[in-house]
């Protein structure tokens, strides 16, 4: 008996950016409120701006149009959000209000934590140490010790490996990118 | 032309290039990282370098991980880049058949020839932009730039343009923070000095497609992924000739969709994909979407010949024609080269280097590409935990060697987070770069012609035929996307999301 044939995978186009488009009602609704909000902030900070010429030239025209036009847009959102909220009420389905996975956003959150740490590190510690290595200039600052604290943070959060490999790849990678910017293309890093 | 080949070809740019067209490759075959992200980062590493090697590197990077994307497509069935996802459908296929290496092998030619039709159209048509721009003035500048954030809209999401736009709407309202470019006034500073200079597009472009990236892939979970074996990799001749028709349609395809602001390679693949099987043989049409090496040609070609389509509107009108170009875009304005219609007389003869850098990198990308299948392939099993992180210094050395500046840091991270935000209510973030970029001209240019305008009637103002016909432009697309917002999803199912 001749094997049936498999049916073709289907390609379908979302947009240059996959991903994007229809959010929960919900979510929809908060981001438009949000973006009314903001809005409204640069709406009244245009008209605050001073206008040192006639008002075709004045520095808070196109930030005041942009802004409107902005509030338009965003409560053409929250109306897109309520049609949809009504068609799934008249559909009797289920909605679901929040698309996302809870342990997966804690773990974003302790990501995020561990850059806002890296960065405040990178600010407050600040120190450098020239040296000479085998006749090869060397600098040490606060950039490679931090980077390596880091790195080994994050993939011991995201990776079950053993930490020795962990220490390894940050160092090898700390002491890879410290070269390149510093030595080859005299790029200053952060924290010296 | 034949000096800009010559200097393009010197030991140390063609060290450099291949440098950049294999950290592109490599960047571009690892699933997550995109074009884009690619491009983000390294403006850090290009701001080490002199003006003609940031030119080749960064132009070695675009080659490079377009093409990258068809690595991991092939070979794992999950594409590197969005735009290689019409060749993950047929080359996986093929792989599992154990046609992996030759699936591979017309995925280079295809990217090659795609690559030289690019040129080719870019090195045809540049002239004649350029001299049809310098008939743009303030008001027609204005008219363009507003066309480019609201066409990059558009395109980032098919089925919602107003999302599009609202994030390019916001990108504008950043790139407004500073000093006014005609007073001299501080807009939304809140009397903080560091907000006077502005808010740089380099750090905002890092965060957004660097840092919001990884926080969005590395915290979810995902499965070890186990590469098909790859066999022999050498694109067979007669098969490329076979296909050379839609290979060459598909080139100039992808080069006219680059030419267009905000469509990017995604669309040019995709559509490109689709007009090819509208076109193909029925024999060859029954083997589209179960493996078809016709459609990997379609697909490759397009999304490479894209890369010569979208320099067209970067370099003759200051426009990118899309992320990736905008990247490269923020590299060039590093390097004190202003890209636009005066771009000839400003930097004479730096539009034949381009030309010639973009030559030497797509050679070098058919060469490194069939010698970095098998590395990529072991690179494939590292684990995401491990390989994520390692972007995080780049992120943050990238932002700051901009300005040499931290605030510039914690830019990048507010930008990452609000990236990672939008993500999470399916906004899209290109746009928003769009406006970034595009919003400073936009201002100036709309303030000096209304100033010119200020004692004009309407109908001066209307025989400026350019600017009345990107009017009518702006108009169809605005009512194209209020025509969507009212129209029901496609996917009923989206319709109680």
């Amino acid at each position: 008996m001749a094997k049936p044939d498999t049916p073709p995978k289907q390609v379908i186009f979302e947009g240059e950016e996959a991903g994007a488009g229809f959010a929960s009602p919900l979510m929809d609704f908060i981001a438009s409120a949000f973006l009314l909000l903001i809005a409204a902030a640069f709406m009244a900070g245009s008209l605050a701006l001073p206008v040192p010429g006639s008002l075709a030239t004045a520095p808070g025209l196109l930030p005041f149009l942009t802004a409107a036009s902005l509030g338009l847009m965003a409560l053409a959102l929250a109306w897109t959000a309520w049609q949809r909220w009504r068609a799934s009420r008249l559909l009797a389905t289920r909605m679901a209000p929040f698309d996302w996975d809870l342990p997966t956003e804690l773990r974003t959150l302790a990501l995020a934590l561990c850059v806002l740490i890296y960065i405040s590190a990178l600010q407050i510690l600040t120190f450098r140490t020239d040296f000479v290595l085998g006749g090869f200039p060397l600098v040490l600052s606060a950039f490679e010790p931090v980077t390596i604290v880091v790195l080994v943070v994050i993939m011991s959060l995201f990776w079950r490996g053993p930490l020795w490999i962990s220490l390894t790849i940050s160092i090898v990678w700390t002491v890879f990118l410290s070269l390149v910017f510093r030595n080859m293309f005299h790029v200053p890093l952060p924290g010296s | 032309m034949l000096d800009s080949i010559l200097l393009a070809l010197s030991p140390y740019l063609l060290l450099v290039t291949t440098a950049g067209v294999c950290l592109g490759i490599i960047w571009g075959a690892l699933p997550g990282l995109s074009t884009t992200m690619a491009m983000g980062l390294l403006i850090g590493l290009s701001a080490g370098m002199g003006q003609n090697s940031a030119i080749c590197f960064m132009l070695g990077v675009y080659t490079g991980s377009v093409f990258g994307g068809a690595i991991s497509a092939v070979l794992i069935n999950i594409p590197g880049t969005p735009d290689a996802v019409p060749t993950m459908i047929e080359g996986h296929q093929l792989a599992q058949r154990g046609e992996g290496g030759q699936a591979l092998g017309m995925a280079i030619a295809s990217s090659f020839i795609g690559g030289w039709v690019g040129i080719i159209l870019l090195v045809a048509f540049i002239p004649l932009l350029l001299t049809f721009a310098l008939n743009f003035r303030s008001w027609e500048m204005f008219l363009l730039a507003l066309t480019g954030i609201l066409v990059a809209g558009t395109m980032s999401t098919g089925e919602m343009p107003l999302k599009g736009w609202i994030s390019g709407w916001l990108g504008m309202l950043v790139a407004f923070v500073g000093l006014d470019a005609i007073h001299a006034t501080p807009r939304f500073t809140f009397g903080t000095f560091a907000l006077f200079d502005g808010i740089s597009y380099v750090p905002v472009l890092i965060g957004l497609f660097g840092l919001a990236e990884i926080l969005r892939t590395l915290p979810s979970p995902s499965a070890p992924t186990i590469p098909s074996g790859v066999d022999r990799v050498v694109p067979p001749l007669r098969m490329i000739m076979k296909y050379f028709k839609s290979a060459v349609r598909s080139g100039v395809l992808g080069t006219v969709i680059g030419a267009i602001p905000g469509a990017g390679a995604n669309v040019a693949s995709f559509l490109s994909y689709d007009i090819g099987r509208r076109r193909a043989s029925p024999e060859e049409r029954a083997k589209w979407g179960k493996g078809s090496y016709e459609a990997i040609v379609c697909a490759e070609t397009a999304n490479n010949a894209n890369i010569g389509g979208s320099m067209l509107p970067t370099l003759a009108l200051g426009i990118p024609g899309n992320a990736a170009a905008a990247a490269l875009l923020a590299a060039l304005t590093l390097k004190n080269v202003v890209v636009g219609p005066t771009i000839e007389t400003d930097h004479p003869g730096l539009i034949y280097f381009i030309y010639a850098a973009l030559v030497v990198a797509n050679m070098i990308m058919y060469v490194a590409a069939l010698m970095l299948i098998r590395p990529c392939v072991r690179l494939f099993s590292l684990p995401r935990g491990i390989l994520m992180p390692l972007i995080l210094p780049v992120c943050i050395i990238g932002a700051y060697s901009v300005k040499l500046s931290i605030f510039d840091v914690w830019i990048m991270f507010a930008a990452g987070i609000f990236g990672w935000l939008m993500s999470r209510f399916k906004f899209p973030v290109a746009p928003m770069v769009l406006g970034v970029i595009l919003a400073p001209l936009a201002d100036e240019s709309l303030r000096r012609s209304l100033f010119i305008f200020e004692d004009k009637s309407w109908s001066y103002v209307a025989s400026q035929w350019i600017g009345t016909v990107l009017i009518i432009f702006i108009a169809l697309v605005i009512i194209d996307g209020i025509r969507r917002l009212f129209s029901k999803p496609s996917d009923p199912s989206k319709a109680a999301v």
